[in-house]
C-alpha cells in the first residue's frame, strides 16, 4: 500500500431502481458533489438486501456500507421501511459478532428528488469512516 | 420512370422529421399504423439534433434526439424519405388524401455507403457547411454531420464539379450520378404537419452589424460551436480565432418586435441564451458573459430555477435594449444601449456578441393544399381552430399540426404537442 | 458457456470523456475475463453505433454486452432493443451508469472519476459474465383506463381513449366536472368562456358509451400493478333519485336553512347545503352537501326525488393504466401577505375572476365603485429557496387577459400591474401589448424590492421601488388589489400517495423525463397529464392530457404486455419450509409445495412483482432474486473491491 492520504474511504451504497437510484442520478446532473469512491449497486427494493451482501462488502475491503432506502416512498408496500430496518438490526448482529463496527454500516430513506439529502449523508458517512476505519 | 412502384398507401403522412414529427410518426407507428415521414433535409432530427445541451436539465441534445432517430429510423411501420418535399396534398373525402412527394437525388445509394468518408477526402470543392451554420466549409461530397441518419454520404450537385474523384475512391462504388428526381403518389387517411419553424435571419437588422462584423454571430452559430460535434473544438470567435472572453447576448433578436413584422416573443430565446451562457462559463472559466434583455421568460418547469443559478453562477444580466452594434479596429464590438435601470443611454465593450435570434413560421405548408385552405394564423404559423379544446386540430379534418408548425414552443412542450397530435390522428383513423 | 462479451464505453459528445479517460478505462478492463471486445464511441445511443453493436454482436457471436454510458433509466431499453434485434436475449445486457453517477457527479476530479469509471465497468462486466437469457413474462393488459381527475384534462384525455375505443372511468371527487377551468370566464386566446368550454366537452363526454363518469367519486384502494389494477372507488351520493322540477328545486333550496361558503366562488358568495351548481357545471342534477346538511327534511318534503337516505357505494373497478389528472390548488396567501385577510379589498386572482363573473353593471366592493386596481405578481411563485422557487406561468397571461376583460366590460376603471417582469410567451405577448396600448400601468419591482400594501384609515395603498423609472419609489392608491396568485400541488396528495407516485423538486408529480417520457412515471402503467405535474396553461394541459393518453393506450390496447421476469426463485435443497418468507411477502406469492416429499416454499411468478422481500429473511439462504443473485451481487461488489 502506498502512503498516501486517503481523501475518501470506499462506500457501497445499495439504491433502489425506482427511488433512490433516480435520487442519486440527479445529484449528478446538479453537479453536487461527493467522493468519487463511492459506488452504487441497484436492487429493486432496499427491503431485499441480504446481510451476507453487505458483510462480503467489507470482507472485500470497504470501509462503509450505506443502504439508500425506499423509506415510506416503496412502491412494493408499506411493510418496505419496517423490513429494511429489521434487516440492518439483523446485519449490525453478525457485525458485532465479527468485531465491526456496526455504525459501519448506515441507511437512510433517500425519496426520488432527495439528491441534497444523499450527497450531505454520503459526506458525513464518509467523514466518519475517515476518523474512525485504518488508514 | 414513374411506375406502379411509385404509388404508395400509409395510414399516415407526417410531414417534417424534426422532434415533433419523429414523436408522432412513433407514436403512430407503435399503435401498428404505417406511416410516411417526409424530410426536406439529408437526415432528420430536425433542429434539435443539431443543438448542444437542452435546457433546464443541461442533458446534451443528442443524448436525447439520436436514440429517438434511430428507434424512427428502424422502426418496421416507419418509411422515411429524406431530400424529399410535399409538392401538393387533396383531400378526395374523409381518410382519404393524396399527397405528391418530389425526391431529389442525393447521389448516393444509402443502404450501400458506410459513410468511410473516403469520398470527403478526395473531393476538391469546399462550401460553406449549412450544418455548421456557415462556421466551417464541407466538401461537394459529404456527409451531413457525424450524428445525421441515414448516416451516408450525399453529393451536393450545384457545387459538384462532376470530376468523379468521388466515384473513383468509393469503396463500395454506391455514389450514382444517374439518379434523377423521383415523385411518388402518396395515398394516406391522415396527415400531420410537422414542419417546424425557421430562424429569424439578422441581415434584418442592419444596426447589429450580422455579415459585416465577423465576431458578431447567432444563437444558432454558438450552439455549433458549444455541440459535441462542434466545427472548432473549442469556443471562438470567427474573426481571427480568438476566444472570447467578454461576451454579450442580444436577447429578442427579431422577436417582440413590430418593425421587422414579428411582434410575438420566441419562448425558447431566453432559455437557450442562459443556458449557453452557463456553457460557456464552464467553457471558458475566465470569460464574462453579459446577456441584455427585456424580460427574462423563464417560465417552464424548473427554469426559474436555471435562471437564478446562472445569476449564480457570475452571469451577468443588463435590463436594456441594443440600439447599434458597431465594430472597433481589434474586432471587439462596442453596444449602445438603453440602461432600463436607469433609463439613460450607455455603451460597452464585448469581443463577441451573439445574437439570441427568434423563431419564425415555416410558411411552406400553406402551400401544399389546393383546394381546402390550410388556414395560418396572423403571424403565419398553422393556425389552431379550436386552440385551448383541440390544439393540434387544423382548419382541414384530418390534417394535425404537431410542434413549433403552429408557434414558438419548447422541446418539452413539442414532444407534447406531438404526442396531442398523434393522439388525434389515431382517433381520426378508428373513428371515420 | 464461456462468455464473449462487448464493451462499448460512451464519451457521450463530452459529457462524460471530458471528465472520465474513456481510453485509459478501455484500456483497463480490455484483459477482463470474458472480455472479447471493447470500443470506446462518440455516442453509444446513435443509429450508427447501433447498428455497429448488432454487426459486432452477429459478426463475433458475442453473448454478453456492457455499455457503459448515460443512467439506465435513459437507455437502458435502447440498449436492451439492440441485443434483440442481434438475436441475443436481452438480459444478456448489462449497463453501467459512468454520467449521472460518475463524470458529472464528479466533475470536479478527474482522476477519481477515470478510477470509478473503471471499477463500475469491472462490475458491468462481472454481472454480465454471469447473466442468463431469460423470458419476460406476458401478462393480460385489461382494455380499460381509470382516468383520475374529471377537470379539463381529465375530459380531454377520457375523450381521447373513448375515441380509440378504449373504455374509461372518469373519476371526480367533486360533485361536478370541469375542476378550474368552469371557474373561469372569457379565455385567452379564443374567447371562451370556461363555461362554454366544459358545457361542450361534457356533451362529449356523455354521448360516448365506453366512458363511465362517476361524480363525488374517490379511489380509495388500489391493487395490482401495470395491466392489472385492480380499484375501489367510494361514490358519495347525490341524494336524488331524479332531476326535480325546477320550481319545486328552487323551493328546495329556498327551504333549505344551512348557509355555508361556496367554494365554487372562492367563498365570496354564500350557497346553502342543497344546492344545484353555477350554470356551467355537469352534470347539472342538484346535489346536497351531508358535511354541512342538518337532515331536516324540508328539502325532502318538497320534492320527492329527494332521498336523504341514499348511501355511499363501493365499486371495484379492473383496468389496464391509471392516467392521472387531479390538477393544482391555487396558491392561498398567508395571512397578511400583501395585506390578505388583513386589508379588507385584497383579493386573489381566482377570487376576483369569480367578482367578476358575479358583477354586472358596476365592479363594487364594499359598497365602493372600483376605479383603481393594483395586480401583484408572482404570489406564491417565484419564491425564495425553500418556498415555492417555480415561475406558475400562466398567471402573468391570465392577470392580464383579466385585466384587458375589466377594462373591457368597465372602461373607467384604471389596471396598474406591480410585476417582477412580464413573462407572456409566445404569442401572448399580443396581449401584452393590447394591454399596454389600452393605457394599463406596468410598475416593476424584483425580489430585492417587492411591493408592498398597506390599509390604514380606509386607504390601501401599493407601493414599489420601481426599476422601470430608475427605481424611483411610486405608491397607487388603489380601490382593489388583486393578488396574481400562481399553481401549488394538490394539498390532499391521498391519491398520488396511494399510487406511490414520485415528485418532482416542485412537488408536482414528476415524469421520468422532460423530454423523453414526458408523460410516464416510474410506477409503471401510471401516467400524468396536466398542471398535476406543473403549472400549464389549458393549451397546454390539453396537450399533455392528449399524449398521456396516446401513453395509456399504448399500454392495454394489445391486451397483453411484457413485464420484467425479475421474480424470486428457491433453492429446493437449501429450503426447509420454515414460513419466515410468506410472511415477509407484500403480495401472498409465496405458498408451501410438496417436492419429492419436501416440503419446500413454491413462488408463484405471476404474483411475485420482484421485491426480494423475502430474500433476507431466509434462515438457509434458499431464496434468491433472478438477476440479483448471490453470486452475481458478490461478483460485482468484488470488481468494485478491487481498486
Amino acid at each position: 500500500m502506498t502512503e498516501k492520504i486517503r481523501k475518501s474511504a470506499k462506500i457501497l451504497v445499495f439504491s433502489t431502481e425506482k427511488i433512490s437510484d433516480p435520487a442519486i442520478d440527479m445529484a449528478g446532473l446538479l453537479k453536487l458533489h461527493y467522493p468519487p469512491t463511492v459506488y452504487t449497486i441497484t436492487v429493486p427494493c432496499s427491503s431485499g438486501i441480504k446481510s451476507r451482501w453487505i458483510l462480503h462488502a467489507y470482507e472485500k475491503g470497504f470501509d462503509g456500507v450505506f443502504i439508500a432506502a425506499d423509506g415510506t416512498d416503496c412502491v412494493f408496500g408499506e411493510s418496505c421501511t419496517e423490513k429494511t430496518g429489521q434487516l440492518v438490526g439483523r446485519t449490525h448482529v453478525l457485525m458485532k459478532e465479527k468485531s465491526l463496527d456496526p455504525a459501519r454500516l448506515k441507511m437512510a430513506a433517500i425519496c426520488s428528488v432527495c439528491s441534497e439529502s444523499f450527497v450531505k449523508q454520503i459526506k458525513g458517512f464518509n467523514e466518519y469512516l475517515l476518523k474512525t476505519t485504518n488508514p | 420512370m414513374n411506375g406502379p412502384s411509385n404509388q404508395l398507401n400509409f395510414d399516415a403522412l407526417v410531414v417534417g422529421g424534426g422532434i415533433a414529427g419523429g414523436e408522432a410518426a412513433l407514436n403512430l407507428a407503435s399503435t401498428g399504423y404505417k406511416v410516411l415521414l417526409v424530410e426536406k433535409e439529408l437526415s432528420i432530427g430536425g433542429k434539435m439534433i443539431m443543438l448542444s445541451k437542452v435546457f433546464p436539465t443541461l442533458d446534451c441534445a443528442a443524448c436525447i434526439t439520436t436514440p429517438k432517430v434511430s428507434e424512427i429510423s428502424r422502426h418496421p411501420n416507419i418509411t422515411i424519405f429524406t431530400s424529399s418535399e410535399i409538392s401538393s396534398i387533396n383531400k378526395i373525402a374523409e381518410n382519404n388524401f393524396e399527397a405528391t412527394v418530389v425526391r431529389q437525388p442525393r447521389y448516393v445509394v444509402i443502404e450501400d455507403c458506410t459513410a468511410c468518408q473516403l469520398c470527403e477526402q478526395a473531393c476538391p470543392v469546399s462550401v460553406p457547411d449549412q450544418y455548421q451554420y456557415n462556421l466551417v466549409g464541407r466538401k461537394a461530397a459529404f456527409i451531413p454531420f457525424s450524428i445525421a441518419s441515414p448516416k451516408a454520404a450525399a453529393i451536393d450537385i450545384e457545387n459538384c464539379v462532376l470530376c468523379g474523384a468521388c466515384e473513383k475512391v468509393c469503396p463500395t462504388n454506391c455514389i450514382d450520378f444517374t439518379q434523377e428526381v423521383e415523385t411518388f403518389q402518396v395515398n394516406a387517411k391522415t396527415v400531420i404537419l410537422a414542419t417546424g419553424f425557421k430562424l429569424f435571419d439578422p441581415l434584418m437588422i442592419p444596426r447589429y452589424g450580422f455579415g459585416l462584423y465577423k465576431n458578431v454571430i447567432t444563437s444558432m452559430q454558438m450552439e455549433r460551436e458549444l455541440a459535441p460535434t462542434r466545427p472548432f473544438n473549442t469556443v471562438l470567435r470567427p474573426g481571427d480565432g480568438k476566444v472570447p472572453d467578454k461576451i454579450a447576448y442580444v436577447l429578442c433578436t427579431g422577436s417582440r418586435d413590430a418593425t421587422i413584422g414579428n411582434p410575438i416573443c420566441s419562448q425558447i430565446c431566453c432559455m437557450y441564451s442562459i443556458k449557453q451562457a452557463q456553457l460557456l462559463m464552464g467553457a471558458l472559466p475566465m470569460a464574462d458573459v453579459t446577456i441584455y434583455y427585456i424580460n427574462i421568460r423563464s417560465f417552464g418547469k424548473g427554469f426559474d430555477e436555471f435562471y437564478q443559478q446562472a445569476k449564480g453562477m457570475g452571469v451577468n444580466f443588463v435590463k436594456g435594449k441594443i440600439g447599434k452594434i458597431s465594430e472597433q479596429g481589434n474586432g471587439n464590438l462596442t453596444l449602445r444601449y438603453e440602461d432600463i435601470n436607469e433609463g439613460i443611454v450607455k455603451e460597452a465593450d464585448h469581443d463577441m456578441v451573439i445574437l439570441s435570434v427568434g423563431v419564425l413560421p415555416n410558411q411552406d405548408a400553406s402551400d401544399f393544399f389546393g383546394q381546402d385552405e390550410l388556414q395560418l394564423d396572423p403571424y403565419n404559423f398553422i393556425h389552431q381552430t379550436d386552440v385551448l379544446a383541440s390544439p393540434a386540430l387544423t382548419s382541414i379534418k384530418g390534417v394535425f399540426v404537431a410542434g413549433t408548425a403552429s408557434g414558438p414552443m419548447d422541446i418539452p412542450d413539442s414532444i407534447l404537442s406531438a404526442g396531442s397530435a398523434s393522439s388525434e390522428a389515431i382517433s381520426y383513423l378508428i373513428q371515420e | 458457456m464461456k462468455k464473449k462479451i462487448g464493451v462499448y464505453i460512451c464519451h457521450c459528445g463530452g459529457n462524460i470523456s471530458d471528465y472520465v479517460d474513456v481510453e485509459k478505462v478501455k484500456k483497463s478492463i480490455e484483459d477482463e475475463g470474458g472480455v472479447y471486445l471493447a470500443k470506446t464511441t462518440m455516442f453509444a445511443c446513435s443509429d450508427s453505433n447501433q447498428k455497429d453493436m448488432v454487426d459486432d454482436i452477429k459478426g463475433n457471436e458475442l453473448n454478453g454486452i456492457v455499455v457503459a454510458s448515460c443512467s439506465p433509466k435513459l437507455h437502458l431499453t435502447t440498449f436492451r432493443n439492440v441485443s434483440e434485434r442481434a438475436d441475443l436475449n436481452k438480459y444478456n445486457y448489462v449497463h453501467a451508469n459512468i454520467r449521472e453517477q460518475d463524470s458529472w457527479a464528479h466533475s470536479d476530479d478527474k482522476n477519481g472519476a477515470t478510477e470509478k469509471a473503471i471499477l463500475l465497468v469491472k462490475a458491468a462486466i462481472a454481472k454480465a459474465r454471469l447473466a442468463e437469457p431469460l423470458i419476460p413474462n406476458k401478462i393480460q393488459a385489461q382494455k380499460a383506463v381509470a382516468v383520475i381527475g374529471g377537470g379539463i384534462a381529465g375530459m380531454k384525455a377520457a375523450i381521447a381513449l373513448s375515441d380509440k375505443d378504449c373504455p374509461v372511468y372518469l373519476i371526480e371527487k367533486a360533485p361536478f366536472v370541469g375542476g378550474r377551468v368552469a371557474q373561469w370566464g372569457n379565455m385567452f386566446t379564443s374567447n371562451q368562456t370556461g363555461e362554454e368550454l366544459i358545457t361542450k366537452l361534457y356533451h362529449e363526454l356523455i354521448k360516448r358509451k365506453n366512458i363511465t363518469l362517476f361524480t363525488g367519486a374517490e379511489v380509495t384502494h388500489n391493487a395490482g400493478s401495470i395491466g392489472d389494477f385492480r380499484l375501489k372507488v367510494s361514490v358519495q351520493p347525490r341524494y336524488f333519485t331524479g332531476t326535480c322540477e325546477e320550481k319545486q328545486l328552487q323551493q328546495a333550496i329556498d327551504a333549505c336553512p344551512v348557509e355555508v361558503l361556496d367554494e365554487f366562488n372562492f367563498n365570496l358568495t354564500k350557497r346553502k347545503a342543497i344546492y344545484r351548481n353555477a350554470a356551467s357545471e355537469y352534470p347539472q342534477t342538484a346535489t346536497i352537501d351531508m358535511e354541512n346538511c342538518t337532515r331536516c327534511g324540508k328539502c325532502e318534503a318538497i320534492c320527492d326525488k329527494i332521498d336523504l337516505s341514499q348511501k355511499e357505494e363501493i365499486l371495484d373497478l379492473h383496468v389496464g393504466s391509471v392516467l392521472m389528472a387531479t390538477g393544482f390548488d391555487p396558491y392561498t396567501p398567508a395571512e397578511g401577505e400583501y395585506g390578505y385577510n388583513e386589508v379588507d379589498n385584497v383579493l386573489t386572482l381566482p377570487q376576483f375572476v369569480r367578482m367578476l363573473e358575479l358583477s354586472d353593471k358596476k365592479l363594487i366592493r364594499n359598497g365602493k365603485e372600483i376605479k383603481n386596481i393594483a395586480y401583484i405578481y408572482c404570489v406564491g411563485s417565484r419564491q425564495e429557496e425553500d418556498g415555492n422557487t417555480y415561475c406558475s406561468r400562466y398567471c402573468c397571461t391570465s392577470a392580464i387577459h383579466t385585466s384587458v376583460e375589466v377594462k373591457k366590460k368597465f372602461p373607467g376603471v384604471y389596471n396598474y400591474h406591480f410585476n417582477r417582469g412580464i413573462r407572456t410567451y409566445g404569442k401572448q405577448e399580443l396581449l401584452y401589448a393590447e394591454s399596454l396600448q389600452l393605457g394599463d400601468i406596468y410598475l416593476q419591482g424584483d425580489e430585492e424590492s417587492l411591493p408592498e400594501v398597506s390599509g390604514e384609515s380606509g386607504k390601501t395603498m401599493v407601493k414599489v421601488k420601481d426599476i422601470l423609472s430608475a427605481g424611483r419609489l411610486i405608491e397607487v392608491e388603489a380601490d382593489l388589489v388583486v393578488l396574481v396568485t400562481g399553481m401549488v400541488p394538490r394539498a390532499d396528495n391521498s391519491v398520488g400517495s396511494m399510487f406511490k407516485l414520485p415528485k418532482g423538486r416542485d412537488k408536482f408529480f414528476n415524469e421520468i423525463h422532460m423530454k423523453l417520457r414526458p408523460v410516464e412515471t416510474f410506477i409503471d402503467g401510471v401516467t400524468i397529464a396536466g398542471a398535476c405535474q406543473g403549472p400549464k396553461n389549458i393549451m397546454e394541459s390539453v396537450n399533455s392530457a392528449l399524449a398521456a393518453a396516446t401513453k395509456s393506450y399504448s399500454y392495454v390496447s394489445k391486451g397483453e404486455l411484457e413485464t420484467e421476469p425479475i421474480v424470486a426463485e428457491v433453492d429446493a435443497e437449501l429450503c426447509s419450509w420454515c414460513d419466515a418468507c410468506t410472511a415477509a411477502c407484500p403480495f401472498d406469492a409465496i405458498s408451501m409445495t410438496n417436492e419429492s416429499s419436501k416440503a419446500i416454499a413454491l413462488i408463484n411468478n405471476s404474483v411475485c412483482k420482484g421485491c426480494g422481500m423475502c430474500l433476507p429473511v431466509c434462515p438457509t439462504d434458499a431464496l434468491n432474486l433472478i438477476a440479483y443473485s448471490n453470486n452475481e451481487i458478490e461478483s460485482m461488489i468484488d470488481a468494485l473491491a478491487a481498486g
